[in-house]
């Protein structure tokens, strides 16, 4: 295979995308002229067939065993090319990229220059390719099954449809039930449609699904391994609750001492729960769960003469003995799909949602207006005898969103619509209120979105140009200060109830699953998907997908979207059953490796451990990669002091002639 | 206080054990100040051993630079301890090494000698010119006192320590399984003043400086050969292919050698001076190590040298690392 180096230039015009600006009949004159090169050509779309077939049939004439395309970064047509040399039968690693579009044709305009430049590039590619070595790619078998993390709409969507392809699904899920935030919302824009009609029946696939090992109240704590084989730990935590003796009676919650004393995360802290509580009535599993940061006898070992949940549970499910449990099983694929977190508006201390009762933010709304709400779906403020009928309504859209003051540039994409349909809402339990909505700008973009808003505007709500400066009181009401843009008038609106629609956020313990599973996050802080647009819920690590609003905001139908899409990324990885790794990994020279393990502590992926080897007699400690779990990194071949790792297909010999030749290096 | 007849005794009682090799210590040398390394594998061998201020050199290097011969065939490799006497410096060699795994903790015997600081032999030299018998130090207090030929001659520590030493802020060692005798108190500060003298110029004057000393250099790399944390097998700086340092003695290569060498020494050098020590032509390399090792300490909070279970700060990563040095 390593015989005496032939190589093939071709030189892609791009459509003009490279021609415009490069004399490719020049770049390809010059380099038939190069050491080794036995042929150069030029054609206007290399990655095509025809373009692909040139290279095949010198490969065969000529007897090419090597080949340089000039053209795009190898980003995308790397592969192609390397199909392209294995279908002429030779290694597909004797391929070497020359990128002279985005590092030539496109940011440059003097077609003399960039030509040169062109030139220099591609010799640097003809000196490496030269020196290139065959590799092997290695296979390795799938784990017939996929974790989910996250059981919201994204989650659960994602899971049903792996589960129902046949493979095994885990699933886990922070909170004691599936459902996430989809589960607080009342109705759905633009339809209406009753968000828990919809979604209920979806959670409870997922728990009696025969294929889906539902894991609430856990979190995964470990995920080692690679593509087709993590490895997964999950603690599950103490419920005190015996999940096989519950029947979700209520008598406990309704026993409780702390009954209707704690602030109810599922009502966004309008309604309140027991210590001992079920989340919202139709949680799936319908099991109960104790606060144990709430729970009297949890926290002060003592309620009363005895737990009253311990008195009443005919089943006698609650156990304050029980521990955290430890699950442990392999998967070949992972879906990231833990939501989102919405934004404190706390953090926009001008509009007073810290100091006034009837600021609300657009989720405590959605609780208010619910009729599964803790009003039962009456929109009355105050307690007792001060309770009153907001008649005044004001909505203040984009706050936490497209707001560089705290932190957040991107438009939240739900705050447009869901501020119309609760006004909507609003109008029809309470007709004669006055509601007028603050904006920036009204994004209705998607199916039946604009539709929707014209409706809302019909049905008499005012929609006012203006970002709000500040919120108080004065004489007993919120006065909202604003410019109205369109007018230029300054306004002071009375009002009785102010809605913030707060945006979308990262959630806040997003850092947690990029530790696990090596994710990046996005300008937004958003897991960042592998490609924008043709990998949009892959992610850098291979078998780890995203979907949902960890992803970045999304409305209920793009999040099933990109679930649907998740899961046929990761079935399409578990139905075939092998995954070919990484061939261009690191190799550790064990007659100069020191030993000092630097490496292992520097690869991101736990590729490298330490082995005993006999040198000369004397057992040694030297590094060794995992060729399986390598990612090609070259991470630990910076981090080595004594230069005893070299990358395949990027070793210093290699790369250093490349450099020469641009001429850095003597 | 320093107890020659203790240091002596567990020496022999260290040797006489069946799973140590050896121990390393220091010995009186042939002429002048000098005080040779010492390898007592015998309990006989450790008479020989001795410690006082002329005791420099740094025994650490000895853990890594033995060299290991062929086994034959048939025979079985000497996998016994083996005893190292160090001084505070000295111990934090061994510290970094336990980090780098260059050596486990059971494969070595450290038997500490917290140290009142020890000479330069070349400000000694200067002082009493022309001694070739061998001659002999001790503390007194705050003074050297020397045995010379024509007497003893007492010297405040002040005007024959190097600069290591006047700034030592770890006389005692760090790590040990025997101590030999009562720790002394600390007097080094942490306040850099060597280090910010050269940070004051202006970055043309300090090229101007370092251009002055490193085209002195000889390129002898007995700073690299006595280093305790230059222990690679084939140094990156001796390959020939890639060829990263040129072997030409010339600014270029010189600048280039000392400067990948002290990058290689950031997070990692543990301040025992000793390659200022052994340059023949006087380079101050400390002044380089030790601008690295404050930028270390300052940015990321890490001392080399102190925590057998640190992670190595050239394979750590924190996420809220300041980057802000990053052009």
């Amino acid at each position: 295979m390593n015989s005496k180096p032939k190589i093939g230039v071709y030189i892609c015009h791009c459509g003009i995308n490279v021609a415009k600006t490069v004399d490719v009949d020049e770049v390809t004159e010059f380099s038939s002229q190069l050491p080794y090169v036995k042929l150069a050509r030029n054609y206007s779309y290399m990655c095509s067939d025809p373009g692909q077939n040139l290279i095949k049939d010198d490969i065969a004439n000529e007897g090419l065993n090597r080949v340089v395309v000039a053209s795009c970064s190898p980003r995308m047509h790397e592969p192609t090319f390397r199909k392209t040399l294995i279908e002429a039968g030779i290694n597909p690693f004797f391929l070497e990229m020359a990128n002279i579009r985005e590092h030539c044709s496109w940011v440059h305009q003097d077609k003399e220059e960039a030509t040169e430049k062109a030139k220099k590039l591609v010799a640097a590619s003809v000196s490496k390719a030269r020196l290139l070595e065959p590799l092997e790619e290695k296979e390795v078998e799938v784990e017939p099954a996929s974790l989910v993390i996250g059981g919201g709409i994204a989650g659960i969507q994602a899971a049903l449809d792996i589960a129902n392809a046949g493979f095994k699904v885990y699933m886990v899920e922070k909170t004691p039930s599936i459902g996430g935030k989809m589960a607080q919302l009342d109705k759905t824009f633009p339809t209406l449609d009753c968000s828990a009609c919809i979604l209920t029946p979806k959670m409870v696939d997922v728990d009696a699904h025969p294929n889906i090992e539902l894991l609430t109240y856990s979190q995964v704590e470990e995920i080692s391994g690679y593509v087709g084989n993590f490895d997964v730990k999950v603690r599950k935590k103490a419920r005190y609750v015996d999940m096989e003796k519950c029947t979700g009676c209520g008598l406990c919650a309704e026993e409780c001492r702390l009954a209707d004393r704690i602030p109810s995360e599922f009502d966004a802290g309008v309604g309140k729960r027991s210590g001992i509580y079920l989340p919202f009535p139709q949680a799936v599993p319908a099991k109960f769960t104790i606060d144990p940061e709430r729970c009297l006898f949890l926290t002060r070992g003592k309620c009363g003469k005895s737990p009253k949940c311990v008195d009443v549970c005919t089943a006698e499910a609650i156990d304050f003995e029980q521990k955290d449990e430890f699950v442990e099983f392999k998967v070949g694929a992972v879906i990231v799909a833990t939501g989102y977190d919405v934004f404190d508006a706390s953090r926009k201390p001008e509009y007073g949602y810290d100091n006034y009762d009837n600021v609300l933010t657009g989720l405590e709304m959605e609780r208010l207006v619910s009729a599964s709400g803790p009003t039962g779906g009456s929109i009355a403020l105050g307690e007792g005898e001060e309770a009153y009928v907001p008649k005044d309504i004001a909505f203040i859209k984009c706050v936490g969103s497209r707001d560089e003051s705290v932190g957040n540039e991107y438009c939240s994409r739900v705050c447009c619509m869901y501020t119309a349909k609760l006004a909507h809402l609003v109008k029809e339990k309470i007709p004669e209120a006055n509601v007028r909505i603050y904006y920036m700008d009204v994004r209705a973009f998607g199916k039946g979105f604009e539709e929707f808003y014209d409706r809302v505007r019909r049905e008499g709500i005012r929609y006012i140009r203006g970002n709000p400066s500040e919120i108080f009181k004065r004489n007993g009401r919120l006065v909202v200060k604003v410019e109205d843009t369109l007018t230029a008038t300054p306004l002071e609106d009375e009002v009785d109830l102010v809605v913030l629609a707060v945006g979308l956020e990262p959630r806040k313990d997003s850092r947690e699953i990029i530790d696990l599973l090596r994710l990046s996050q996005s300008g937004d802080r958003f897991y960042l998907e592998a490609h924008p647009k043709l990998a949009p819920v892959d992610t850098a690590t291979d078998g780890v997908f995203v979907a949902g609003c960890a992803q970045g905001p999304k409305d209920i139908p793009d999040s099933v979207a990109q679930a649907k899409g998740a899961a046929s990324s990761a079935l399409g990885l578990l139905a075939s059953g092998r995954v070919k790794v990484e061939a261009q990994v690191s190799v550790v020279d064990e007659a100069t490796c020191r030993g000092c393990a630097y490496c292992v502590e520097i690869c991101p992926y736990g590729a490298i451990e330490m082995v005993n080897v006999n040198r000369m007699g004397h057992e040694v400690q030297v590094a060794q990669v995992n060729e399986v779990l390598c990612k090609g990194c070259g991470a630990c071949v910076a981090g080595c002091f004594s230069g005893s790792i070299q990358q395949r297909s990027f070793k210093d010999r290699q790369i250093l002639p490349q450099i020469a030749v641009l001429g850095v290096l003597r | 206080m320093v107890d020659l007849e203790k240091l002596r005794q567990t020496a022999k009682d260290i040797v006489s054990r069946d799973d140590v090799k050896h121990i390393i210590g220091w010995k009186q040398g042939t002429y002048g100040f000098r005080v040779e390394p010492h390898f007592a594998a015998e309990p006989d061998e450790a008479d020989a051993l001795t410690f006082s201020p002329l005791c420099t050199n740094n025994l650490a290097t000895y853990l890594t630079l033995a060299e290991k011969l062929p086994v034959p065939r048939g025979e079985e490799p000497d996998t016994r301890k083996v005893a190292l006497m160090v001084k505070g410096c000295d111990s934090r060699a061994v510290v970094q090494l336990l980090v780098e795994q260059g050596l486990t903790r059971e494969g070595v015997y450290v038997v500490g000698c917290p140290c009142s600081g020890v000479v330069d032999v070349k400000k000694v030299e200067k002082m009493f010119p022309d001694i070739l018998e061998p001659a002999q130090a001790y503390w007194k207090n705050d003074q050297i006192v020397f045995q010379l030929p024509d007497g003893e001659k007492e010297v405040s520590r002040e005007e024959v320590l190097p600069q290591k030493c006047l700034l030592c802020r770890y006389p005692n060692p760090v790590i040990y399984d025997e101590l030999l005798w009562d720790e002394v108190k600390a007097w080094g500060s942490e306040d850099y003043e060597d280090v910010k003298e050269l940070e004051a110029k202006s970055p043309e004057e300090r090229w101007d400086f370092w251009k002055d000393k490193f085209s002195s250099c000889l390129r002898c790399y007995s700073c690299r050969n006595v280093c305790p944390m230059c222990y690679c097998e084939d140094c990156v700086l001796d390959r020939l292919n890639p060829t990263w340092t040129f072997r030409s003695v010339n600014l270029s290569e010189n600048t280039s050698y000392h400067l990948a060498r002290a990058f290689h020494l950031a997070g990692r050098c543990i301040e025992c001076g000793e390659c200022e020590r052994v340059c023949p032509v006087d380079i101050p390399l400390m002044k380089l190590n030790r601008k690295l090792y404050k930028e270390v300490v300052e940015r990321f909070d890490y001392e080399p040298g102190i925590d057998p279970e640190a992670t190595p700060l050239q394979a750590s990563y924190r996420p809220d690392d300041e980057e802000d040095f990053i052009l």
